[in-house]
Formats: C-alpha cells, structure tokens, sequence
C-alpha cells in the first residue's frame, strides 16, 4: 500500500500541495481529478519519490520513501503527464532503453518488448522513429515504457490529453485491462468520464488540497440534493448570463459555447423561470435537460468552477 | 547499465545532425581550407625547405676506372682470385656506389632530399638555377685515389667539390648534413687505413644509413600548415563535444526521460559518469578521425603515435570531465546558459589563445604561455612538439596542465551537483 501522510510542497513561498492525505490500497485504482494547476502532477512526483515533499511522509507499506526509494522504485510504473521519449530512437528502441535501464536483458528483455508492443497497439510501428509517430501513438509508447518491468503499481498523469476519441478509447481500454490484472491504479485527469470508467475511489483537488474523496457513489451523494439543467441556447447573451445569477441565487451557472450549465438545489422548480429570462432578453433555448447528478456535477458544486479550462 | 547509457547517448549524437555537423564536417572543411588557402602564406618556402634539391656530377664512374684500379692492384702485387674479391669489396664499398645507392636511396632520406644524377655537367649554370640547393662533384679519378688513400695508405688528395645555394639555410643545411655524415663515415676508413688496419677488416665495418637518418630525424621537423591546422582543429572542435552532452541531458531533464532514468534506480552519480565517459569516448573517435583524414587526404605523415596516443587519450578524458562538469552546472541552473556561454564565448577565447587559428605566440610571448594553460592550448602544444620530432618527454608539462584541468572538472561537478533532485 502507498499511502500520502499530510504531504506538502512549496515552491519558494508557493504552496502548491497543501496537506494531503491519501491512500492507495493494493489491487484498487484509485482517481484523482481537479484543474489545470491544483496540484496533481505535484503531488504524483512525490509519491513516486521524483521530488522530496516540504513536510509529510509518503509511506510504502509502512516505510518512508524518502530515505530508502528503492522499494516502491522497483514496482513502480510511472506514466508522466509529458512525453518522455527519446523523439530520435525508434519505438522498439526507446523500449530497450527503458527496459536495460531496469536491468532487463537479452531474452527476457525481448519478449518483454514484443509483449508491451502487443499491449499498446504498436508492433507494426516498432521499427520508426518516434518522431514520426501522431499524437496518440506517442502516448500510447509514453504508457509502454512504463510497463516493461511488469509494475505492480501504475501511477498516470493524464495519459490521454490531446489524443483523439479512438486512441482514447483505446487507452482506456488497455488500461481497464491492467486493473482487471490486479495491478492497483492512480490515474489522473481532467476527463471525469475517464474516472468514473476506470476507479473505484476518487479523490478531488483544488488549489493543493483535497477537497473531497469517497466512492463514486459516496461522492455522488454529496450532490444528490443538487440537479443539472442543461440548456441549448442559439446565442449566448452576457446579460441572460447575469440575469440568471441574479434571479436564481442558488444556482451556479456556467457557459460552454452554445451550452449552459445550471447547477442548483433539487427543491427549487426553475424552468419557468429560466424561460422568462430567455423571452426576456431575446434568448431561444433549443433544448432542455435535467440531469442526474455526475462526477462533473460534484467537481462543479464543490469548486464552483468547471474542471476544464 | 553504464553501457545502456553511453550506448543511448551515442545514438542520440549521432541521430541529431547538428553535432555531425560541428563535431565532424565543420574541422574536415575548416582543415582543407586552412591547410591549403593559409598552407601558401604560411609555409612560404619552407613548406619546400622539407625537400632539398641535389645535382651530384659524377665525371667518373666505377666502369670508367675499373681499369685504372685494376692496373694499380696489379701494381701492388695482387693477381688472380685475391685481386678479384679485393676488387669486388672495393666496388661494393666505393663510396661515390654507397651514397648514391645506399644513402640518397633511403626512403626516410627520400623525404629530404631530391637528387639529380648528372655526368660531365657545367657546374657554372648549374649554380643559377636557383632550384638547386647543392652541387657535389665527383672529380674524374676518385674512386682510384680513395681505394689508393683508404686501404694503400698513398695520400691522396680527395678533391670533391660541394657547393650549397645559401638561399634556403633549411635545405642547404639538410644537403650539407647528410653530406657530413657521409664524409665522416669514409673518413673514418681513412683513420682505420692509416692506423695501420687491414682492409679486409676496414671493409667489415660497414657504413650506416641509419645514422644519417638519425642524424635527420634529430633535425627538428618543419610542422607545415597542414599538420598546424589539423591540430588546431582537431583541439578546437573536440571542445564541442561538452556542451551537446550537457544539452542533452538538460533535454532528458525537460523531457521528463530523466525522471524515468531515475525511477529506474539509476543514481545521478553513475548517470554523470556515463556522461563523462561518452564525453572522453566521442572525442577520441573524433579526433582519430581528424588525424586519419589529415594522414590519407592531406598526406601527414604522424610520428611517434605512442606519445600521440598519451597525449589524445589525456585530452579526451578532459573533454569527458568538462562534459560532466557542463551537465552537472545545467542541472543546476536548469537553462541551456551556460553551455551557450561556453560555446559562443569561451570556446573562441580558448581556440586563440591555444593557438588554433594562428600562433599566438608570434604575437606575443606572453599569450603564448598563457594559451599553454587552456586544455586545448596545452594539447595542441604538446602535439607540435611530438610532431618536431622531440621526445615523449617534452609532453610531460602539458599532460600536467590537462590532469590538474580534469581534477578541477570533477571536483567541480562533485560541489555543484544538484543534491536536492532536478526534478524540482
Ligand atoms: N518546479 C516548480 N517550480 C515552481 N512551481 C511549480 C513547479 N512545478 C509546479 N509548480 C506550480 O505548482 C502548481 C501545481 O502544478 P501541478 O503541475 O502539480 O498541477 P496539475 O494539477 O498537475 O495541473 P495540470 O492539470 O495542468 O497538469 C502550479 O501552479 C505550478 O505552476
Ligand atoms: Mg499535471
């Protein structure tokens, strides 16, 4: 088990992990989600000993990691935020590298290679130049060169920003599959779909800390009092904007392009009302949705703010 | 381990045009350049002084006199098979047949000396032919009057005439020395023959070509422009080296890859060693290079390659502690700064003062003795020195200045490494 015990960075005078307790059973994938900034990216270098926290302790199986990492080190697999890869080497090659780094050679080394390959969809790319490689075949190599030392334990920051809906979806897949094999899991994101799909346990950040943590269904219930609509507007008017916030106090309102997103208390039966500002300020709603509660909902009420940018 | 990284590390070099380029085009084409647009001015005529020119005017030849000595052996009281093995040592050991044949013939001698067999020519006109650096004539009965002076003990006049062209000292000097020795050598069956020694046991102890190259060899040899240049490069360039390593190591930082190297369980220490040791092992090769292409494309003929091998083998170790040291002041600072720094300034400051663009020395003394104190200045001196044809000896001073160099290095990079992890 890793656990975090009131962990803390500072950058100079910047706090930018702020307290943080967590845990990471064996076998359990565990989320952690929140913005651009709160802290994540942070937090994950310290639990996999990349940098040392300002105060706290970060515990594998009950030992600190600060003296002695080579434990945890050794059934670590760490998937960075950023594409960590030799842009010059071919796949085949930066996956040699990464596996002799880890002491693997010869025989086991090469089927270890052909075996992640296989995982990862790109043995018909083994032999070219990363450089070369899209988007997504980059980061689906950025997760390979993680595995090559069979990790028992998988932390990923974000593995599949920037990539397009097919090779998501076939990330998520391969990834499912390592959890399905008992490896445990800390998957980071900003894609709260990814989450719900792949963790049992999310923890939610903001500004360094944790602001929420539970099942999905425990946290879920924190908003269960709350509803979504969703409005499809033709065009967005700052001042049906403001008339919103004002005429429905309870309610937190966000702009998306053409949609709307109104979170407020169950109680409340704000149809009406919303149409009447639309009428008022010229504004044709297209559609309307009322929507059960999700993990975006729970980011929303507990930040008040989006989770993406 | 340390392999996987050098190995990585060797790839990344040679995957990345930009070090192909600096590393190994930029010295071949700037060497070509130099060695043959500079090669004219610098070298001037020295660059011919290497290759003296020699007319020998031989009025006689062994046929012509064979009767004359036969006739005078008769005379001494010599006849059949006696007079006959007399006859052929004497042939053999003529000393006209052992210069020709023997000395000038020599391949080391070769590459000194031209020479031109001529008979009965006018040593006049010879002598405005401002090409020839040295005439020697051989008077018509020579070959009699030696074996009559040498082995009869009848003093004879030997009436060779030298004349040398005082326009080229270098060359003049070169005819005049091999010319020496070759005296001194017959000279000395002279000395034996009058100290009352036989011939038979004068004839036994033979002349020696290899004294005379020797004699050459302790010449100090003229370092043309092909030979500078290619020294200065080659200490210039290597001096790149440093600077693409520590780049991209900061790039392994940038990259994250680091943090993998890291995870891994590679420590920074056997992390920078790599690094120092792909450092030393690049720029030997390169430098092996340098020294190959100056041998087959320009022609440079190398010597003493074990005190060549010391000295290149000590710079490179140099090279490979800098790029540790490089690496380590990157991780600290964490910007590209100081390797531009090294590049743009302290490689130029370095190179002039090391003397690889001109000697510096010829300006000043002061410089000069100073430039000895840069690792390129050092080497690139200790080079020149081996190539004069001095002794292993003279590199000692410099190998010194290198050494104490690496020790700053390592020291360096043992102080400044990041501590704390690079990661932050
Ligand atoms: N090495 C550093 N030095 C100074 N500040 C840093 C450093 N690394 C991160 N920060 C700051 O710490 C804060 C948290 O950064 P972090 O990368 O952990 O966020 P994150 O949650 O991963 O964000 P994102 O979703 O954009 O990846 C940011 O304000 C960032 O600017
Ligand atoms: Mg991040």
């Amino acid at each position: 088990m890793l656990q975090a015990i009131n962990l803390s960075k500072k950058f100079k005078t910047k706090e930018v992990v702020k307290q943080v307790n967590m845990e990471m059973p064996a076998g359990e994938s565990i989320g952690l989600i929140g913005p651009n900034g709160a802290g994540k990216s942070t937090t994950i270098s310290m639990l996999s000993s990349l940098i040392i926290p300002t105060s706290g302790e970060v515990l594998w199986d009950g030992k600190s990691i600060t003296k002695d990492p080579d434990p945890l080190r050794k059934k670590l697999g760490v998937v960075p935020q950023e594409i960590a890869l030799y842009p010059e080497l071919s796949a085949r090659e930066n996956l040699a590298f990464f596996g002799r780094i880890y002491g693997l050679k010869g025989e086991l080394l090469e089927t270890r290679i052909t075996e992640v390959l296989m995982k990862i969809g790109l043995s018909d790319r083994q032999r070219d130049i990363v450089k070369t490689f899209s988007g997504g075949m980059k980061r689906r190599l950025n997760i390979g060169a993680a595995l090559l030392h069979r990790p028992s334990i998988l932390i990923m920051d974000e593995p599949t920003v920037g990539i397009d809906p097919q090779s998501r979806a076939y990330i998520l897949e391969t990834v499912k599959q390592f959890v399905e094999e008992g490896m445990s899991l800390l998957y980071t994101s900003h894609y709260m779909e990814e989450v719900e799909l792949l963790c049992d346990k999310v923890y939610i950040m903001d500004q360094g800390e944790i602001i929420a943590y539970g099942t999905k269904e425990e946290l879920k219930e924190l908003v269960s009092s709350n509803q979504t609509i969703e409005l499809r507007v033709n065009l967005v008017n700052a001042n049906f904007e403001k008339a919103l916030t004002n005429q429905l106090p309870t309610a937190i309102v966000r702009t998306e392009e053409e949609l709307l997103t109104i979170s407020m208390p169950k109680n409340e039966e704000p149809l009406a009302t919303i149409f009447a500002i639309a009428a008022e300020n010229n504004v044709v709603i297209t559609a309307a949705i009322v929507k059960v509660p999700s993990l975006e909902d729970v980011f929303l009420h507990l930040t008040g703010k989006a989770l993406r940018d | 381990m340390l392999f996987t990284l050098i190995l990585k590390q060797l790839k990344m070099l040679s995957r990345n045009k930009q070090p192909l380029i600096i590393l190994l085009v930029m010295p071949l084409v700037l060497i070509t350049i130099l060695s043959n647009a500079l090669g004219s001015i610098m070298d001037g005529e020295e660059e011919q002084a290497i290759q003296a020119n020699l007319v020998i005017i031989d009025d006689s030849s062994w046929d012509q006199e064979k009767d004359a000595i036969v006739n005078f052996l008769q005379q001494q009281g010599l006849t059949g098979p006696a007079l006959e093995s007399l006859l052929l040592q004497f042939e053999k050991n003529d000393p006209a047949h052992i210069l020709k044949n023997n000395i000038l013939n020599s391949d080391e001698i070769k590459k000194y000396i031209k020479v031109e067999d001529k008979q009965k020519a006018d040593m006049e006109t010879l002598r405005e032919d401002m090409k020839i650096d040295g005439i020697l004539r051989i008077p018509a009965n020579f070959r009699l009057d030696y074996i009559e002076t040498a082995y009869f003990n009848k003093q004879k006049l030997l009436d060779l005439s030298l004349y040398l062209n005082q326009e080229n000292e270098i060359r003049a000097s070169i005819i005049s020395s091999i010319l020496t020795e070759w005296q001194s050598e017959y000279t000395k069956f002279l000395a034996l023959s009058n100290a009352g020694v036989s011939p038979e046991q004068i004839l036994n102890n033979q002349t020696s070509v290899e004294k005379i190259e020797q004699v050459l060899e302790a010449n100090e040899r003229k370092i043309p422009a092909s030979i500078y240049y290619t020294v200065g490069m080659l200490v210039m360039f290597a001096l790149y080296i440093p600077s693409f390593l520590a780049g991209f190591a900061l790039q392994e930082v940038q990259w994250k890859v680091y943090d993998r190297i890291l995870l891994a369980g590679v420590s920074p220490t056997w992390y920078t060693l790599s690094i120092f040791i792909t450092g030393s092992l690049v720029a030997f090769i390169q430098q092996i290079i340098m020294l190959l292409f100056g041998r087959f494309a320009l022609g440079i003929d190398w010597i003493n390659i074990n005190a060549m091998i010391i000295t290149i083998v000590s710079f490179s170790v140099f090279i490979g502690s800098l790029s540790a040291l490089l690496t380590t002041l990157q991780f600290r600072t964490k910007t590209d700064g100081i390797a531009n720094l090294f590049n743009g300034l302290v490689i130029t400051v370095f190179s002039f003062l090391g003397g690889s663009f001109f000697s510096i020395r010829d300006l000043s003394e002061t410089l000069g003795k100073i430039g000895d104190f840069t690792p390129n200045g050092a080497t690139m001196s200790a080079i020149l020195s081996i190539q004069k044809g001095q002794d292993l000896s003279v590199i000692w001073p410099f190998m010194t200045v290198i050494y104490v160099l690496v020790i700053i290095c390592i020291l360096l990079s043992i102080v400044f490494f990041p501590r704390r992890g690079v990661a932050e």
